[in-house]
């Protein structure tokens, strides 16, 4: 999943290299970040980048219905048209029943599973043992996805994890077990390159397969999303590896 | 998407798999026991009973079941690290010292020596074997 996040990243930008046509997800990617820090559009832009490129269906799970739906990076994509499909289990045992029984869903498998709002599910059982199944549930149905799809093709997993400005004791533990599964992390936070400016600043750290790498994400008045890499400052020591307008290899 | 297992683990699993099938089981034991404790030896054993039951169903999807030293059964899943014995919980989850619980240890030894029980279920069973470790309601 990472590897498609950081296509919706790099595409969101100015113009991308068509040799970017790879069809892996990448690794099970965490998306975290603080209320209203962008993590349903970005999961949402996700979701359209997968099902733009006809891969196959995407699902995406989420605890109630969205109020509206996210725009994109200004593609021309209708995201009715696009084979995504909603699903909304109201509480941790529904999630837990829908994922359990993913197998014996009929149609064709999906190709990118999303999940928004983990916290939220999390919080209904304290138990670490119970969080620790249902995450590696999250990945074990994502690999029954991509074995189902068959050989050399993948199902992505990628899933948003509200965090708060002050982590209480059961939220940093689930976070050390969250990071244990998903060798891959997205961070957003509220953040600009300059005064004056506004936005949220992405970080996307690979698990290991790649540099880290930032961008910075903004909105506009019509909700579209704007993303740009992280410019890089003279001296800045975090600043990602290469900003050049022909993406990431 | 495959359990990734550090290279150093994968490499002693393989040793081990060697050493047991030729009935040398002189070096394997020791080199996984300072890896993993007496967790191995324990493992060792499990296989040795025929203690490990893969379970699968026509859709494909499959879940590992041990049975363990008390006669209770564990579920581990076949793609990720997951056991649901109380050792994982504490020693895997909360501490961070040892690596896999026996059960965990046992499967991917199995997996390597290729020896392990088959079990095929109906999709609508395999289901309620997943479900059932979610903590019991009733």
């Amino acid at each position: 999943m990472a590897e498609t996040l950081r296509r919706v990243l790099t595409r969101g930008g100015a113009a991308w290299s068509g040799e970017e046509n790879m069809p892996a997800a990448g690794p099970p990617l965490l998306l975290l970040g603080t209320p209203g820090s962008g993590k349903t559009a970005l999961l949402f832009a996700a979701a359209l980048e997968a099902a733009g490129e006809g891969q196959g269906p995407v699902l995406f799970l989420t605890r109630r219905p969205l109020q509206s739906m996210p725009r994109g990076t200004g593609t021309t994509l209708d995201p009715m048209r696009l084979q995504i499909r909603f699903q909304y289990p109201p509480s941790t045992r529904e999630l837990f029943r829908l994922l359990c029984s993913a197998h014996e869903a009929p149609g064709p498998a999906p190709s990118l599973l999303l999940l928004d709002g983990l916290e939220e599910y999390l919080a209904e059982d304290p138990e670490p043992q119970e969080a620790a199944y249902l995450i590696a549930l999250l990945l074990d149905t994502a690999a029954h996805f991509s074995h189902r799809l068959g050989p050399g093709r993948d199902c992505g997993l990628m899933v948003a994890l509200q965090t708060q400005e002050e982590a209480g004791s059961g939220d940093v533990l689930h976070l050390a077990l969250l990071q244990r599964y998903f060798p891959a992390q997205c961070w957003l936070q509220p953040d600009a390159p300059g005064p004056g400016e506004h936005g949220l600043r992405a970080c996307l750290e690979p698990g290991g397969l790649g540099p880290r790498t930032e961008w910075w994400v903004t909105f506009r008045s019509d909700g579209e999303m704007m993303i740009a890499p992280w410019p890089t400052q003279a001296g800045d020591p975090s600043s990602g590896k290469g900003s050049s307008s022909g993406g990431q290899p | 998407m495959a359990v990734v297992l550090p290279a150093v683990v994968e490499e002693l699993l393989s040793e081990m798999a060697a050493a047991v099938q030729e009935s040398a089981r002189s070096t394997g034991p020791r080199s996984l026991k300072f890896l993993f404790g007496s967790s191995a030896t324990q493992a060792l054993d499990l296989v040795d009973r025929q203690s490990i039951t893969l379970i699968s169903s026509p859709s494909g999807r499959r879940v590992y079941q041990v049975l363990g030293s008390s006669s209770k059964t564990y579920t581990c899943l076949a793609s990720c690290h997951y056991c649901s014995c109380p050792a994982f919980a504490f020693s895997v989850l909360r501490k961070s010292d040892s690596i896999l619980c026996k059960h965990l240890l046992a499967v991917y030894l199995s997996q390597v020596m290729r020896t392990c029980q088959q079990l095929s279920v109906s999709d609508k069973q395999l289901t309620d074997i997943l479900l059932m470790e979610k903590k019991q309601e009733a």
